[in-house]
């Protein structure tokens, strides 16, 4: 077997880059830095960080197209296009762990961010299953250690535990899944396996490894009933993390969800555009996806508190995403790539505020947020519009990915088939949504302040990073083009 | 007739149910009939290498210890991958060799960092 | 006649400008919010000036928005648009006007306001489905906004059962029009495109995607049974934004109804057409009882409301030539009326008397006190119940006419709602501003202190509603001239001719 190290190389140099740029701020922080303040420790190590990201984003664009390393990775057009959403998040999230009090450890927390997002940028092109576990594996344990950072508070440790059991539960599933379709084909390789898998049936033994790697993928993306863990990761974790687990993560989980299975069990997808469809793993994603929607929308609808509110909101919409993975047979990626990376966006910019509203006391309950319009204004137009784009009203770029999945769904079949009554649920499903985003608003929005409550100062890069994801959130919603045309 | 390619397996479930399942019964029908009933303070005891236990069996002790097991972790690993890698390393390329010194470059970087931060320290 | 989509970015730039002028001062954001209204106004009037009135859509602009999905930023003008434009451009006017009085937060208010005004004016212009749903949900959230914070009785409830009832609306559109997107194949959004795709697609398909986009357009435009958002909304609702709930907001559904989902699924429309009218008349009576015994004088009104829409709908129902444009004529009609009525009782009346309840106001000789409101109020409500020389007069009279052409039962029907229309504007009449100071039964009595006097700037918004109601009143001809053509085009005289091609 002939190996191409140099292309290798030359493929990996977005990783090389966020991961010489983590070195360098371990480095640093431990050397010349050792003695500054942590507010000042953090601030270099998001810059370095910031560089690095902006570094690693300028090699994947430039990056040529083709299959890497005898095909270990595939640098497509969605590899491209997800990791640059990856990338752009990360930065945002950046914008929030500066607004968020420095941790005790500043420079291990900006180094940490950037090994997750390195397992991100290898989820997203990775074509083999090994690779694609190992980058799963290494994203997750870093998340893993966010969730748990903030040391003084003993829900950040809940959440970590609670994360990782259930994630490293996941992980256990994917690798038995895994090793059953290796022993069923003799092949990680996705294109070999896609062609073993083609004359095949649905055997018992794939039926056990799809659904394997079905719930592990679950698991990771907070579908129900695999969703558990995520109020609670999202209540305690420390904010930045949070706006993380929230977004890129999503962001590329489900680009390399669609790519595993529609690449390597296209064979065995069954279907879902007709009343009688065949059986695979659509009908069974698509349960998954009607359940999440179901229990996301109604379990959001009892929240008081923000981050809980928030991370329902996020089961709901991981049940829309499950849609656009199932409509990307048809319809290609394009459709669920905008959900997802613009569903990130609002994220990551919700948790900002959050962070920087937190500054100013703490920001748990949604009546904490009351008459933040007179705290700060700016804070409360940014929520305004992370929320409005959640709940997707247009302009807003929410609103066009739940209209370019659910159209994309509904052409696979219109109302003939399961599809087009899952695109019609989770439209009627949208504007019970739009009750608890209202409710999140009214506090912001139309409550008056409690009397003790101070004006909120925004420090200027978090200013810098909140009013940049609300400008792309209006921007990418008025002309959406603009993401669809990276396919 | 053929048995069905995973028959084997639903065999082996069986016989994991049932393994437990009699030995426990059995040890159940034991003491039911065969074994008088005596407790004592010694029998309730924790169970320690057959010496009569002193103090409280819930004590705290340093947890410490399990930085040293993850940085013993490093060089397992290390040893893990450096042995296939030199016993074909006549045949492999230049690429190889570069991507090996990249793994053993991240590892020790590790190292140095959980020495400069005084982890290594006993305290 | 290009500069008609100026109307849309002059009201969002105003948004954008009255929110900055705001944070100096509540009155530079009053002045830049009325400048903005008068110029999109005035870019509207003078469209229609050069109008000449012709079937079929008048495209102005029309590009590529999204190509991938074949969807365009396709603006286009016909008689009936146009109609409901200057109806916007007048309700926006007099309903600045009649905010002149707000302190708190103006910037944002004038904000909202005119985000939503440029959102109505989008729907009224667009003829592309997804243009037009795009600005249709702008037009919805400030509503939230504008009721929840400046309005009064049970806001946030208002407020919340508004928008929750219009987005679910919207819902049904979005699953009605993406439904026959997906069947049309994918191709195009625009509305002629669409209609031409759906006489392809089977009967079943028509009736249930007419039935989607239909329902989903006429919770908007106030259908009975769901309706109720309505008087609830209106009475939480700050005066201006009342204006425009009832004189606006709600000629969105109704023009939804007619504009997407009557003229893309006209075979949908034959099948639904009794069970449309049979709502729209039960509408029309039931809302008319129930304004007939309220006691809150502003539930009066938007009771009023509801059964006015009423007459819209069952003339689009009754589906002929004259029924539609006496809709179309009763939209502006009660677009204009309803924005005077909310104006004497919110700003009026109940920002100087600070009571709403018609017990109260009736201890009050109010059109001694008040004279210039009273006198208003007569006049809207005359016009409300369809007096001759006011504009709802040749409105109902055409629907009327119309729909006994296509069912004299109906017409009967709708009859008998004028006259409990008339009964109950009568009495409300009477017993808010000719009530006696001698009934004062332990009431609030008249107050001590003569009332603060009606300002210009209510006035001037007064007289603009009132000259509206009485030149179209008296020379309907000037907008039916404008309607009736646009009827000639082939989406609407498939329609006419109930779906048969």
């Amino acid at each position: 077997m002939n190996l191409d190290y140099a292309g290798l190389f030359h493929a990996l140099r977005p990783e090389t880059s966020l991961v010489v740029g983590a070195l360098i701020i371990l480095g640093l922080d431990l050397s010349i830095f050792r003695r500054h303040t942590p507010v000042e420790r953090l601030n270099l190590a998001l810059w370095i960080g910031a560089l690095a990201v902006l570094a690693a984003a300028a090699h994947v664009w430039f990056a040529p197209e083709g299959p890497v390393f005898g095909g270990v990775l595939i640098l497509d057009k969605l590899a491209m296009a997800t990791r640059l959403g990856v990338l752009g998040l990360t930065l945002l999230t950046f914008g929030v762990a500066s607004a968020a009090p420095a941790p005790r450890n500043p420079a291990e927390q900006v180094a940490i961010i950037l090994f997750a997002t390195t397992g991100f940028l290898l989820m997203a092109a990775a074509q083999q299953l090994l690779l694609a576990f190992l980058a799963l594996e290494l994203a997750s344990l870093s998340l893993y250690v966010l969730a748990g950072f903030d040391k003084t508070r003993p829900e950040s440790a809940e959440a970590a535990l609670k994360y990782f059991l259930f994630g490293g539960m996941a992980a256990a599933f994917l690798l038995f899944g895994f090793s059953l379709i290796y022993g069923l084909t003799g092949s990680i390789e996705l294109p070999q396996i896609a062609g073993q898998l083609f004359h095949v049936t649905l055997s018992p033994l794939l039926v056990v490894a799809l659904v394997m790697v079905l719930v592990a993928f679950g698991f990771k993306a907070a579908a129900a009933p695999f969703h558990l863990w995520a109020p609670d990761v999202y209540e305690g974790a420390p904010t930045s993390s949070a706006a993380l687990i929230a977004s890129a993560s999503k962001l590329a989980g489900f680009t390399l969800f669609a790519r595993l299975f529609w690449r390597e069990f296209g064979a065995v997808a069954g279907s879902v555009s007709s009343a009688h469809g065949e059986p695979g793993w659509l009908p069974a994603v698509a349960v998954i996806a009607a359940v999440s929607m179901l229990i996301g929308n109604f379990g959001a609808l009892a929240q008081s508190n923000v981050r809980r509110l928030l991370a329902y909101s996020a089961i709901a919409h991981a049940g829309n995403l499950l849609l656009g993975v199932i409509a990307a047979g048809d319809a290609g990626p394009a459709p669920f790539y905008y959900y997802a990376a613009t569903y990130g966006l609002a994220t990551v910019g919700a948790f900002g505020v959050i962070a920087v509203a937190e500054r100013a006391g703490p920001c748990q309950k949604i009546t904490d947020l009351a008459g933040l319009h007179r705290r700060s204004p700016l804070l409360a137009g940014c929520l305004a519009v992370f929320v409005l784009s959640l709940a997707g009203i247009p302009p807003l770029a929410g609103f066009f990915g739940k209209f370019t999945v659910f159209s994309a769904a509904l052409q696979m079949g219109g109302l003939a088939g399961p599809a087009g009554w899952l695109a019609m649920l989770a439209i009627a499903l949208s504007a019970l949504a739009l009750y608890y985003y209202l409710v999140i608003l009214k506090q912001a929005l139309v409550a008056k302040p409690a009397p003790d409550a101070a004006p909120i100062a925004v420090p200027a890069i978090a200013k810098l990073a909140l009013v940049l994801a609300a400008g792309l959130i209006v921007l990418f919603g008025v002309n959406p083009s603009l993401l669809l045309g990276l396919f | 007739m053929d048995a069905h390619p995973y028959a084997f397996l639903a065999l082996f479930a069986a016989i994991a149910v049932a393994f437990p399942v009699i030995l426990l019964s059995v040890a159940q029908l034991w003491f039911r009939f065969f074994q008088p009933a005596k407790p004592s303070a010694d029998k309730g005891a924790a169970y320690e290498c057959g010496v009569t236990p002193t103090g409280d069996s819930w004590i705290q002790f340093k947890a410490h210890y399990y930085l040293y097991a993850i940085l013993f972790l490093i060089f397992d690993v290390e040893l893990l991958f450096l042995l296939p890698f030199a016993v074909a390393f006549t045949g492999l390329s230049a690429g190889a060799l570069a991507t090996m010194l990249v793994f053993i470059f991240l590892l020790a970087e590790g190292l140095v960092w959980a020495w400069h931060r005084g982890h290594l320290e006993w305290k | 006649m290009n500069a008609l989509p100026c109307t849309i970015y002059v009201s969002f730039l105003g948004a954008v400008l009255a929110l900055v002028a705001g944070m100096r001062s509540p009155g530079t954001a009053r002045w830049v919010a009325l400048l903005s209204a008068l110029l999109a106004w005035g870019i509207a009037l003078s469209a229609a000036v050069n109008f000449v009135p012709g079937p079929g859509l008048e495209t102005i602009v029309n590009h590529p928005w999204i190509p991938s999905m074949g969807i365009r930023y396709h603006l286009a003008v016909d008689g009936i648009s146009l109609t409901l434009i200057i109806l916007t451009g007048i309700a926006a006017t007099a309903g600045i006007l009649f905010s002149w009085n707000i302190e708190e937060r103006a910037g944002e208010f004038f904000a909202l306001f005119l985000a939503l005004i440029g959102g109505v004016y989008g729907v009224f212009l667009s003829a592309d489905a997804f243009t037009l749903f795009v600005f249709y949900e702008i037009a919805i959230v400030p509503k939230y906004f504008l009721i929840a914070i400046w309005g009064s009785t049970n806001r946030e409830y208002g407020a919340m059962k508004l928008v929750l009832y219009s987005f679910a609306g919207s819902a049904l559109v979005l699953a009605g029009l993406l439904w026959a997107y997906a069947a049309a194949g994918a191709h195009s959004f625009g509305l002629h495109d669409l209609a031409t795709a759906a006489t392809h697609f089977s009967h079943s398909q028509q009736l249930g995607m007419f039935a989607l986009v239909f329902l989903g357009f006429a919770v908007l435009a106030g259908m009975f049974p769901f309706h109720t958002w309505a008087p609830t909304g209106h009475v939480a609702a700050p005066t201006a934004a009342s204006m425009l709930l009832a004189g606006v907001v709600m000629k969105l559904g109704a023009y939804g109804c007619l504009r997407v989902a009557m003229t893309i699924f006209p075979t949908g429309l034959a099948f639904w057409q009794p069970t449309i009218a049979c709502l729209a008349i039960i509408g029309i009576i039931y809302a008319g009882l129930v304004a007939l015994v309220q006691d809150d004088f502003k539930f009066v009104i938007g009771y009023s409301s509801v059964s006015h829409m009423g007459f819209v709908l069952l003339g689009l129902a009754a589906a002929n030539a004259q029924a539609v444009s006496g809709a179309v004529l009763q939209m502006f009609s009660h677009g204009v009326v309803a924005g005077l009525l909310f104006a004497v009782v919110g700003r009026m009346v109940y920002e100087r008397t600070h009571t709403r309840q018609l017990a109260d106001l009736r201890a009050m000789p109010l059109h001694r006190l008040l004279p210039f409101a009273a006198a208003v109020f007569v006049v809207a409500g005359l016009a409300s119940m369809g007096m001759p020389g006011f504009s709802g007069f040749p409105a109902e009279l055409t629907i009327l006419i119309g729909t006994w052409k296509t069912s004299p039962l109906w017409a009967t029907f709708a009859a008998a709602g004028v006259l409990v229309a008339a009964a109950f504007t009568l009495r409300v009449i009477q017993v808010s501003f000719f009530g006696s100071a001698s009934i004062a039964d332990g009431r609030k009595a008249a107050p001590a202190h003569p009332l603060p006097p009606i300002t210009l700037a209510e006035k001037a918004g007064a007289l603009v509603l009132v000259a509206s109601t009485v030149l179209i009143g008296l020379k309907p001809d000037l907008l039916l001239d404008w309607i009736n053509p646009a009827l000639q085009s082939p989406l609407f005289q498939a329609v006419l001719k109930g779906g048969k091609p």
